[in-house]
């Protein structure tokens, strides 16, 4: 990514940041020329029973506030990703949005205690994710991807596709690990300034949602 | 406008591939005295605190319950916090005034006393606090063992070397959560056949981290994290009172353990309640004080690069260090995170504990290259190595480390690398081939190794938790292979957790498994030529680095 | 350790026991150690024991290859860990002294529950009736009188803050 990228994604942080007008998401149009992604809550999520379903979990901003990751991804094209995975393996999923934390490992928690299979993929709109299973403690993980500038398109399918192989009991090959330790130095100070955007969104008691995401 | 030649060589310095950014005191994205920090203050009535830096008792949230009733040392609390806070600044750094009578104020004061006193000093000032209130006499080193394939023979190799480098601690974690056993019996194995008497960690979740410390897969824990507003607390799915029941969850298994915490933590995670990141982290260490935790490690730690982008960040990251060592904690200083792409500025940074000494440097040193650190890399990795022990030279100072030579370094790795193969056969865990360990002996990181059989290994480490298998089976199975001397380094490790004196502030183990902390060799800096002093041998093992000419063979 | 020395020590035991959870620090009873005797491995290693009862001096690797010595082995004595605190408030460690304290009296609790416990008191894990019947359990079954103090003293501390788990 270049500076000239960098310097746009943080005055558009700081701007949404100052702009201090509330609410939760609801259809936005992503800043780039990606197709729209929209998404509606229905009604506080339900516990599956389908053991073929895979749950995935957005932060309080995705898709709202947020509309792309930290390094500039759509968010729409993060989704259709992770749902092109799973489907590959034969399985269906559901979105819901959680309230009242923006940690991902929570998120992801949330997502697999409520999922029919189990396994659960928990997403933050800067783009780091988790995938979870619902016997885990919370903070622990099946495979978590903590450094969200590495993570690209076609990890997002990888993340999709394995989260489905646990939900049918496989021992899938994790995802390669990658490492950078230069996304700290380039990234930290904006991970936290989009963090602090995620936690402005937080609504104390609202259960989770279940949401319909066209994308 | 045409582009001035000055500034497109600057722009294309490493510095400026930095993320910075200006204050912003509202959401506490600041380093040090935010205007909206508490103003100190203290009440108690009935040996009870009531007002705690102006907050009434009924007014307490969580944490400053937890500090009210537990943290601060109710006796000398109405004397100490009615000094002068520059007064108290000034006892920090006079040598005159002993560290004895300095612990005594200090483990008084309220988190925001002790933070706007700290406040008042300059870096050098507080790198002279630093000199005589750091707990143990002589300062040391811990390392990071990781990488990015969580290849246990090449964390066996590597730690083996890292010991016979100098660093008294080792720590590993994983990238994938389910080698975490396999990591850490090959950092334990590996770090004490480069050097009997090294205590190793495996960074994990809490509950699993504790877990692996009783079955003896570790000597010890640190990432124990605690952090300065209470929602940021819930998040990491603990409280004050969960932290202190797990704190004497490890001792009562004779187990040593630290505290985490370090600034930026709260902004970091969206709550930092309008506060500056020290006084944040001052609460942080009150905690880790009124835990019973024996010391930290703290120094802004996986959060550098939120101080890092502020004004006073890197002076507020020793300030948090020396808040800590005026808690009478043990203080293990961070210097273990990248937070530059500039040389300049990561020695710049370091030098704040390196030249003082802190009872670990860094917590940890990569010992792999940075592209292997699993902790997002660190401040200064394996391709540093001699650039760190020429900076021990150049200054006359003691970071911990040690030269050495090409040939030592590479059959401690064999060694290691034999050993942990032999232990998995023994075990019947997977198998370690002849070419993983030629391959370690040599490698410079996890590019240089083999790949191995992911599912199969996470089986094997899943299976053998099943089985029941805990260390002292590791010096069964060592013994039988053969490795008599590792089993006994193995076993004396284990005999630190009937005795527990290694539980006490800033323990290590000497290669003879004596324990060296706080209690038998207690920091007694008074002035010049007081204090640790680098002896004589010591010297002569600084000043011998391989690249220099002796005159004589010229 | 004679058996008038091992007595004072019981009464001196029990008498903090008494005293609650909020008591002082025991007064160093007789036969009871400071930091001059730290190391204990290397001072007083006579006074040392595992929790399965066996004297520290007489610990060899021979005994674990050869199976007389097993994993169980290889823990602290609660007598150890109120030394240990004992020479932890002789250097003015008072907070640290009682973590040991209460880690003296959780020797006597297994792994398992031990972890159970610790995952209890987690937020939003546990009602406030369940904490308090985990003191009662600790205190009554094992002895753990600060620990259940300290669990129940969270208890209210959670109900006051919305941290217990929703009924």
């Amino acid at each position: 990514m270049d500076e000239k990228t960098l310097r746009a994604i943080i005055e558009e942080v700081l701007k949404e940041v100052g702009a201090n007008d509330g609410g939760t998401a609801v259809a936005t149009k992503t800043k780039t020329q990606a197709p729209q992604l929209r998404i509606t809550e229905i009604g506080p999520a339900q516990r599956g029973t389908d053991p073929r379903e895979v749950v995935i979990a957005l932060s309080p901003a995705f898709g709202g506030k947020l509309t792309q990751t930290i390094t500039g991804i759509p968010l729409g094209d993060v989704l259709r990703e992770v749902t092109a995975g799973i489907e590959e393996e034969g399985l269906k999923y559901r979105f819901i949005r959680v309230f009242r934390t923006a940690d991902v490992g929570f998120i992801a928690h949330e997502a697999a205690k409520l999922s029919g299979s189990g396994i659960g993929i928990g997403i933050q709109s800067r783009g780091t994710t988790v995938i979870h299973q619902k016997d885990l403690p919370p903070l622990s993980n099946l495979e978590l991807f903590p450094q969200a500038p590495l993570l690209d398109l076609e990890t997002f399918r990888q993340i999709g596709k394995n989260a489905a192989k646990y939900a049918k009991n496989e021992s899938p090959t994790p995802v390669p690990v990658r490492n950078d330790q230069m996304a700290r130095p380039k990234y930290q100070a904006i991970a936290a300034l989009l963090h602090i955007k995620e936690c402005e969104l937080l609504v104390d008691g609202k259960p989770v949602q279940e949401l319909k995401v066209e994308l | 406008m045409a582009r001035s030649k000055r500034f497109e060589a600057l722009d294309a310095r490493p510095v400026n591939q930095d993320g910075f950014v200006t204050e912003w005191p509202e959401v506490g994205m600041i380093a040090m005295e935010n205007p909206g920090d508490p103003k100190p203050s203290i009440k108690i009535e009935n040996g009870k605190i009531v007002e705690l830096d102006g907050k009434k008792r009924a007014d307490f949230d969580m944490i400053d319950t937890f500090i009210a009733d537990h943290a601060i040392k109710i006796e000398n609390a109405e004397a100490a916090n009615a000094l002068d806070s520059l007064e108290i600044a000034r006892k920090l750094v006079d040598f005159n005034c002993p560290r004895s009578e300095v612990i005594k104020i200090t483990t008084a004061l309220t988190p925001a006393k002790l933070t706007e006193a700290v406040s008042q000093l300059t870096v050098v000032e507080m790198m002279q606090a630093v000199n005589k209130l750091r707990a143990r006499e002589m300062p040391a080193n811990q390392c990071h063992v990781t990488n990015v394939k969580d290849n246990p023979v090449q964390i066996a190799a590597d730690a083996a070397e890292a010991a016979v480098r100098g660093f008294a601690e080792q720590e590993t974690t994983v990238g994938i959560v389910r080698y975490a056993p396999f990591n850490a019996m090959a950092i334990m194995i590996g770090a004490n056949v480069g050097r009997p008497g090294i205590l190793t960690q495996c960074a994990v979740e809490e509950a699993t981290e504790l877990d692996l410390g009783m079955k003896g897969f570790t000597a010890y824990a640190e990432t124990v994290s605690v952090y300065g507003t209470e929602p940021v607390f819930i998040d990491g799915d603990d409280t004050p009172w969960s932290k202190a029941f797990l704190a004497s969850c490890y001792a009562s298994r004779g187990l040593k353990m630290r505290f985490t915490s370090g600034t930026g933590s709260e902004v970091q995670m969206g709550y930092a309640e309008g506060k500056s990141m020290l006084y944040l982290e001052a609460r942080c260490q009150y905690i880790t004080k009124g835990a019973g935790s024996q010391g930290t490690q703290n120094g802004s730690v996986s959060c550098c690069g939120v101080p890092a982008a502020v004004p006073s960040g890197i002076r507020a990251m020793l300030a948090e260090n020396l808040i800590a060592m005026a808690l009478d904690l043990e203080c293990a200083s961070s210097n273990d995170q990248t937070f530059t792409h500039s040389d300049l500025r990561r020695v710049a940074r370091s030098l704040m504990q390196f030249a003082p000494g802190t009872d670990f440097i860094c917590s940890g040193y990569s010992a792999t290259p940075n592209y292997d650190n699993m902790f997002a890399g660190s401040n200064w990795d394996a391709d540093d190595y001699d650039d760190w022990n020429i900076i021990q030279r150049d200054l006359k100072i003691d970071g911990g480390l040690s030269p050495v030579t090409e040939d030592e370094v590479v059959a401690a790795r064999n060694k290691a690398a034999k050993v942990i193969q032999a232990l998995f056969r023994e075990l019947g865990l997977t198998e370690i081939t002849d070419a993983e360990v030629e391959a370690a002996t040599y490698a410079r990181g996890s590019q240089d190794m083999p790949d191995r059989n992911v599912v199969e290994d996470l089986k094997a480490a899943d299976g053998m938790l099943k089985r029941g298998v805990t260390s002292v089976d590791f010096v069964k199975a060592l013994y039988r292979a053969g490795y008599e001397d590792v089993a006994e380094s193995i076993y004396n490790i284990l005999m630190q957790r009937i005795s527990a004196d290694y539980l006490h502030t800033s323990a290590i183990l000497t290669k003879d498994f004596k324990v060296v902390s706080a209690v038998n060799y207690p920091n007694d800096y008074h002035g010049p030529k007081t204090g640790y002093q680098i002896s004589d041998e010591r010297w002569a093992q600084i000043k011998n680095i391989r690249q220099a000419i002796d005159p004589a063979t010229i | 350790m004679t058996q008038e020395e091992m007595i004072k020590q019981v009464m001196a035991e029990v008498l903090k026991n008494l005293g609650g959870s909020d008591a002082p620090a025991a007064k160093p009873a007789a036969g009871s150690v400071s930091s001059d005797q730290y190391p204990l491995a290397e001072k007083v290693p006579e006074k040392l024991k595992s929790a399965s009862g066996k004297a520290y001096a007489e610990f060899s690797l021979q005994k674990v290859i050869s199976g007389e010595l097993t994993s169980e082995d290889f823990r602290t004595n609660p007598q150890t860990l109120i030394m240990q605190a004992e020479v932890a408030e002789s250097v003015g460690r008072d907070a640290f002294g009682r973590n040991l304290r209460r880690a003296a009296e959780l020797t006597a609790v297994p792994d398992a529950e031990l972890l159970a416990v610790y995952n209890a008191l987690r937020p939003y894990r546990s009602t406030k009736a369940e904490l308090l019947a985990i003191a009662d359990k600790l205190e009554t079954q094992y002895g753990c009188k600060i620990s259940a103090g300290f669990i129940r003293e969270a208890a209210g501390v959670y109900e006051e803050r919305g941290r217990l788990k929703a009924e």
